[in-house]
């Protein structure tokens, strides 16, 4: 596996995550805007800015940690 | 009954916005990166049949004429990106080269409307 082959892997994967990320943080603010704050603009800011930070953060931990497999663990 | 109300609408606005958020979670859209690059492959895999049955629900399908096919969402960004470098970097390497045979061109076409 060659290592500017994964580095582009790993972008590819921080680029989905944050498409992700920021529709599910849209989402999620228009639903709590409509239901608690009466359709006001800053919830959706709001979640759409905090899905951008988790993404951020996820590719900050992939970019920083070339050794680390990613795994799921089982109880 | 007034306050009676206003609790049960706001027990029925919590249970609406716990389900979503609960949705959104156990959809791993919230998890770490593999996790949301995972869920986003499973929607393009899931569009083009979700786009075929509603072209086929709402009626476009004409019998004589086939659709084109569903797209394919398979795009990678890394690999556009470094296509688009090694275009720009070539079309720079050989442009002294043109810019020069432009030039021999366009001189000897002056010349010739000049004559």
């Amino acid at each position: 596996m060659a290592s500017e082959g994964e580095l582009g892997r790993k972008w590819d994967r921080c680029l989905a995550d944050a498409a992700v990320k920021l529709g599910a943080g849209f989402g999620l603010g228009i639903v709590f805007s409509v239901i608690f704050f009466k359709r006001k603009t800053w919830p959706i800011a709001f979640g759409s800015g905090m899905g951008i930070g988790m993404a951020y953060s996820n590719c900050q931990h992939d970019f920083q940690s070339p050794y680390l497999l990613h795994g799921k663990f089982i109880k | 009954a007034g306050s009676a109300s206003g609790s049960r609408r706001f027990l029925l606005k919590g249970s609406l916005a716990g389900a979503a958020v609960y949705m959104v979670y156990e959809q791993g859209l919230l998890g770490s990166g593999v996790q949301g690059a995972e869920a986003l492959k499973k929607a393009q895999e899931a569009l083009p049949p979700a786009i075929q049955e509603w072209t086929s629900y709402i009626g476009w399908e004409v019998r004589n004429v086939q659709l084109p096919p569903t797209p394919k969402f398979d795009f990678s960004p890394s690999n556009s990106w470094n296509k688009g470098v090694q275009t720009v970097m070539s079309a720079l390497s050989v442009a002294p080269t043109r810019a020069c045979e432009y030039t021999a061109e366009g001189w000897k076409y002056v010349k010739d409307l000049v004559k």
